[in-house]
């Protein structure tokens, strides 16, 4: 819950990405809709994907990239920014993945 | 053959919140979803209809929102659907639905015709009693099969059916009609087809029944018919899981890399380096 | 039998039940004619997001019903400008003697749309991700779903930013970040009564409030709206600007760090106090529309709408996607019935399409602010021109004794924020041109 956000100065802290998600409604599909081809990220230098997937998929692990899609809301931010053409990328099918309520 | 498969249509338990301050459920604009673990079952039913021909007929019991459920199932090859809705039924236990689901099926085998099969999923993400299936067996006196992963007929009127247990396989022949109840995550279910769909929306294969069709005495139904009483709930506080998946190069590799992961959670990584000091 | 070998033929197939395609299925349908809508989401709209306001109009040119019906959460009354510097803050503010504009969840207001075309008549099939736009002989022909082929005379392409089928079409080239950003933003429920009295607000009076400064040297703003019960922040970050900030190392953390500063900074942090935060997400906008706009908006049988036409404005101080995207459905919409009244829906008979857009205030106001596009990717506005300023205002307010001139301020915090004082005032001069 958001209740270190009270009024009036007290010291807030930032949520973690993983709770932000909780937020969130999804029905994710067992099958991925979104493939990463690691032996190419290796080979990255930048891995702005890891900086800019706004749900975290990418994360490093050990220097190396590690995707995990069911956190994922659909965004295409990954697909653009990846300067190895490593990512794959589609829209679940059947409606599966992130359902927006509020946005 | 004409196959029966159960859907329930339940709250995305994934999205519902438990507040801590009021000690209730957030379900305010959580849309709700076939329970996944009728998926399974619904694809089984459509592997049997599409190998050996005939038609399969989802049912269920549900406020008239289900629809939006039935549609999907329907859109996934389920030939027709039965909804059956009234407000007589709200408030069941599941010994409530399963008479009301096996009334159901009887009064698809009158109007319709001979049912062969009933296949339900395994349990509800919801409540996880997996009682349904049994129950719906022993109200139409049907044998009843559980944990099934494959389905095939053996021969005319016996199906034969791989029930996979934890250190064993073992195969069944069940006289049909019979009810089997699918193994969660046995199969993979097909996706939603636009020609289908399509379908659905112009011929609304939908039959839709209330109690003045299935004239139940109202005693057996709802909440008069449910003799379980559920005296106290408490919620075990939530724990965030990241899923992932890792491709290890070989046994050495997946080893490091677990035990890396573990090195980065500060609890687990304090125990590492205890292990690693021979603290243990 | 999966799928189905049912032959299935429509007059028009729209791609994407966003604001775009439930416009031209709308008014397509209304007309007469038979027209399926595909839909990828479970239900139109919930695989929508964006800022938060939309301005009326060009949506009452479609359904006039509008103010009545439409799932409106707020007009927009208030409009805030800020920069934000640190803890440090300006901020210019707007009262509108009459609302052009409301607030409103795109998840809802899309549904609303998709449900008019239905209503209209429109078959609407959700649930169903389009896989490819068939051609047949230089002509488009319909669309395929996995081995499900579906046909029509002309097909709709309102598939949104992420233009997956135009890249596989070949009528656009691979997704750029030069021309993409993304937007992020968390939803706070805090109640009706608290925004209104924390945003100085009547009931049924929303705010609109655009931030700069607060994407940590990337290009982008921040924003804030506020809806029935809940308000949104979030930023919008130039994509391209932001590889380059990673990549000298001023962009050292994740981008959902910058809506959460946003959301635990001190001077807006107040606003939301003790809310609950509801939703969180994210979705590409446009920077640049011309840029993005694809080179042909038809082909034989073919018409590109919305965001997939590239038809966004981000001036920094306005975003227009949602009017726009249902204005360009509209025009479509009517260049179909034209096409199909002068003969059938050639290339040369749906060109009007082309021209119905270049007439209208949607192309006109894209060539208008077309300059804006060099100053939404330069990060100099969005990192020293804005400390530069509160440095100034710093200066003239902050001072506990002495006071500086006006002038003597605005050196030494150009100095300061490392501003070359020339250049600048050439910069802004231009931006100003522009503007």
């Amino acid at each position: 819950m958001n209740g270190e956000a009270k009024a009036g100065g007290q010291e807030v802290k930032m949520m973690k990405l993983d709770d932000l998600l909780q937020r969130n409604v999804y029905d994710v599909d067992e099958e991925p809709h979104i493939v990463v081809d690691y032996s190419k990220c290796d080979k990255c230098p930048t891995k702005p994907c890891v900086y800019l997937c706004p749900a975290g998929c990418y994360t490093l692990v050990g220097g190396r990239i590690l995707f995990s899609y069911e956190g994922c809301v659909e965004c295409g931010t990954c697909r653009v920014i990846c300067p190895m053409d490593a990512i794959t990328w589609n829209f679940p099918k059947s409606g599966r993945g992130i359902y927006f309520r509020f946005t | 053959m004409r196959i029966v498969v159960g859907i329930k249509w339940v709250p995305n338990t994934q999205a519902v919140r438990f507040d801590p301050k009021t000690g209730t459920l957030i379900r305010e604009g959580v849309p709700s979803v076939v329970n996944p673990h009728d998926l399974p079952a619904v694809e089984l039913a459509l592997q049997l209809r599409d190998r050996y021909g005939g038609e399969v007929i989802a049912i269920t019991m549900a406020p008239p929102s289900a629809m939006k459920g039935l549609e999907h199932v329907l859109g996934m090859g389920i030939d027709r659907a039965v909804l059956i809705t009234d407000r007589a039924f709200a408030g069941a236990d599941t010994l409530a639905t399963s008479y009301v689901l096996a009334e159901g099926i009887k009064k698809i085998e009158k109007d319709i015709g001979k049912v062969d099969l009933a296949v339900f999923g395994q349990e509800t993400i919801d409540s996880s009693t997996a009682h349904i299936g049994a129950q719906v067996a022993s109200w139409l006196d049907w044998p009843y099969i559980y944990y099934v992963h494959k389905a095939e007929l053996a021969r005319e009127g016996v199906l034969l059916v791989e029930r996979r247990l934890e250190d064993r396989v073992e195969w069944y022949e069940i006289e049909l009609p019979g009810v089997i109840s699918v193994a969660m995550k046995a199969l993979k279910p097909r996706p939603v087809s636009l020609i289908r769909k399509i379908r659905v929306k112009q011929e609304n294969p939908v039959i839709v029944w209330t109690n003045k069709e299935l004239g139940l005495d109202t005693r057996c139904i709802g909440l008069k018919g449910s003799p379980t009483i559920v005296s106290k709930v408490t919620f075990t506080p939530e724990v965030p899981r990241k899923k992932v998946v890792y491709k290890p190069r070989d046994g050495l590799d997946a080893a490091v890399w677990l035990l890396e992961q573990l090195a980065k959670d500060e609890k687990a990584g304090k125990v590492i380096e205890r292990a690693v000091r021979g603290e243990f | 039998m999966p799928g189905g070998s049912t032959p299935q033929k429509f007059d028009v197939i729209v791609v994407g039940a966003g604001p775009a395609g439930s416009a031209a299925a709308y008014l397509l349908a209304k007309k007469g004619f038979k027209v399926l809508v595909i839909e990828r989401g479970r239900g139109a709209g919930s695989k929508e997001l964006y800022g938060g306001r939309v301005y009326a109009a060009p949506l009452r040119e479609v359904w006039p019903e509008l103010d009545k019906e439409a799932p409106i959460h707020r007009w927009v009354r208030k409009e805030r400008i800020s920069v934000v510097n640190g803890e440090t803050v300006a901020t210019i503010e707007y009262t509108a003697s009459k609302p052009v504009s409301f607030t409103a969840y795109l998840p809802e207001l899309a549904g609303w749309m998709a449900k008019k075309a239905e209503e209209a008549g429109a078959l609407l099939v959700d649930e169903v991700r389009v896989d490819e736009i068939i051609v047949e002989n230089g002509k488009i022909v319909g669309v395929r779903s996995g081995d499900d082929r579906v046909y029509a005379d002309v097909v709709i392409d309102a598939e949104g930013a992420n233009r997956l089928l135009l890249e596989k079409l070949g009528m656009v080239e691979r997704a750029s970040p030069e021309n993409l950003a993304v937007g992020v933003k968390e939803v706070i429920k805090i109640g009706g009564k608290n925004i209104e009295e924390r945003f100085g607000l009547e009931p049924g009076e929303g705010l609109a409030w655009v931030l700069v400064g607060v994407t940590s040297g990337a290009p982008g703003g921040g924003f804030i709206y506020t809806f029935k019960d809940t308000v949104s922040l979030g930023v919008v970050v130039h994509l391209r600007g932001a590889i380059k900030a990673i990549e000298s190392g001023a962009f050292t953390d994740h981008v959902y760090k910058l809506v959460e500063g946003l959301r635990i900074h001190p001077y807006f942090r107040k606003l939301w106090a003790d809310g609950d935060i509801v939703e969180y997400g994210a979705h590409l906008t446009i920077e640049g529309g011309l840029s993005f706009m694809p080179k042909k908006l038809v082909a034989p049988g073919f018409v590109i709408i919305g965001d997939a036409a590239g038809l966004l404005l981000n001036t920094g101080y306005t975003i227009r996607g949602v009017d726009f995207a249902v204005y360009s459905g509209k025009l479509a919409a009517e260049a179909v019935e034209e096409a199909f009244n002068k003969g059938g829906p050639t290339e040369e008979n749906l060109k009007v399409y082309e021209e119905k857009l270049r007439d209208s205030f949607v192309y006109k106001e894209l060539v208008k602010h077309r300059g804006i596009e060099k100053v939404m990717k330069d990060p100099d506005f969005f990192t020293k021109y804005p400390a530069m300023l509160t440095l100034t205002l710093g200066k003239l307010f902050e001072g506990e004794y002495e006071e500086p001139t006006i002038l003597e301020a605005l050196l030494s915090s150009a100095r300061e924020a490392g501003v070359p004082l020339l250049s600048s005032l050439l910069k802004l001069l231009w931006v100003v041109r522009r503007l």
